[in-house]
């Protein structure tokens, strides 16, 4: 019986752990990828330049040639998506994937290209639940499964690396790291 | 000189405001005001959060016009996104109908998270007008956390001495046009 119980055990962790690789990668690095986002933007690309303004009447920017000659200026192209006064000193022009800012008094203009990073912000959106609707569901399932690879991993190994020997000094450590942050930091 | 944080908040909504503009609500006698003139079913996108159930919209400016006449009131506002969370996409911009004025949708981090590449669309955005009093200290870390968020530099100068109220729309659901 005993026997029976650890080959199930083994079964279903080993199953597990090829159905759930995939998709550990990609919470990984994605972990990873949003721990830092103090120091990174883990999601898009932004790259800016700014550039001085010349030939563009700046007294003007209500006028119908103001925006095609800044993008001219900057040699930018894409759809005008519309453009937004935030005070009287500047005016923002929203492009496809860019959007400029320019200084109506320094006659300054800044564009800020963003473009999605490729793979991670796939992974952010998925690890991040920005789907929700059914990915919400499917991402139950996935920690459940996790909760199970976790459960059935400490009953794989018999004997002197099992839970009862090495396994659960490791165990215990695994443990024991979080709860010393906790009683640090919280 | 100390200039009263709420004083200055309300000055930077009603910043555009000349005295011809200035409608009835600005002289106390505040009224909420809503339009169905906006085709809110025609409006098509991608949904954020909850769905929308308002049909009249109204207009960002009447809101800042009179914000807190709109305290706790459910609203549907549409309008052009001109900035959004860089970081976690919980809040965004949403510009007024009216020059150098815009109102902030905040959301929850993580229940929705509006895409960095909604800037320039427009939107349809439904939520609760919510006042914030913040202390000179929070306004200072709101500021410093904004700055950072945008990687700026922080100029803690930029920040009006005092306390401040700040009007904003807790967003409840959205529709980002494509």
């Amino acid at each position: 019986m005993a026997i029976k119980w650890r080959r199930w055990n083994a079964a279903i962790h080993r199953d597990l752990g090829y159905l759930c690789a995939g998709l550990t990668i990609v919470y990984a690095v994605s972990g990873l990828a949003v721990n830092h986002r103090a120091d990174w933007n883990p999601n898009y690309v932004q790259r800016t330049e700014v550039v001085g303004l010349e030939g563009v009447d700046l007294t003007a920017p209500s006028a119908p040639d103001f925006v095609p000659s800044v993008l001219r200026s900057l040699k930018l192209e894409g759809r005008v998506r519309g453009t937004f006064r935030p005070d009287p000193g500047s005016i923002q022009i929203f492009v496809e994937e860019s959007t400029v800012t320019v200084d109506l008094t320094t006659g300054e203009a800044s564009a800020e290209a963003v473009r999605p990073r490729p793979g991670l912000r796939q992974a952010n959106f998925l690890h991040l639940n920005e789907a929700k609707k059914l990915w919400t569901w499917m991402a139950d399932v996935y920690a459940i499964c996790l909760l199970l690879l976790a459960v059935t991993g400490l009953f794989v190994l018999r004997g002197k690396n099992g839970i009862t020997g090495r396994g659960a000094w490791l165990t215990a450590a695994g443990v024991a790291i979080p709860a010393v942050f906790l009683l640090i930091y919280l | 000189m100390k200039i009263p944080g709420s004083f200055l908040a309300m000055l930077l909504l009603a910043a555009c405001q000349t005295a011809d503009e200035a409608p009835a609500a600005a002289e106390g006698e505040a009224e909420m005001v809503a339009e169905a003139a906006f085709d809110v079913s025609s409006f098509t996108g991608t949904s954020y959060g909850e769905p929308l159930t308002l049909t009249e919209v109204t207009k960002v400016s009447a809101i800042l016009e009179a914000p807190a006449d709109y305290v706790g009131k459910r609203v549907l506002v549409e309008g052009m996104v001109v900035a959004v969370c860089e970081q976690k996409g919980c809040w965004m911009d949403i510009a007024s109908d009216r020059e150098f004025e815009k109102v902030q949708v905040k959301v929850d981090d993580g229940v929705i998270v509006f895409p960095l590449s909604a800037r320039g669309k427009q939107a349809l955005v439904e939520g609760l007008v919510e006042q914030l009093e913040l202390t000179y200290e929070q306004a200072l870390e709101e500021a410093k956390h904004k700055a950072e968020e945008h990687g700026t530099e922080f100029d803690p100068s930029t920040v009006p001495e005092g306390p401040q109220t700040i009007y904003r729309i807790r967003g409840l659901g959205a529709v980002i046009a494509d």
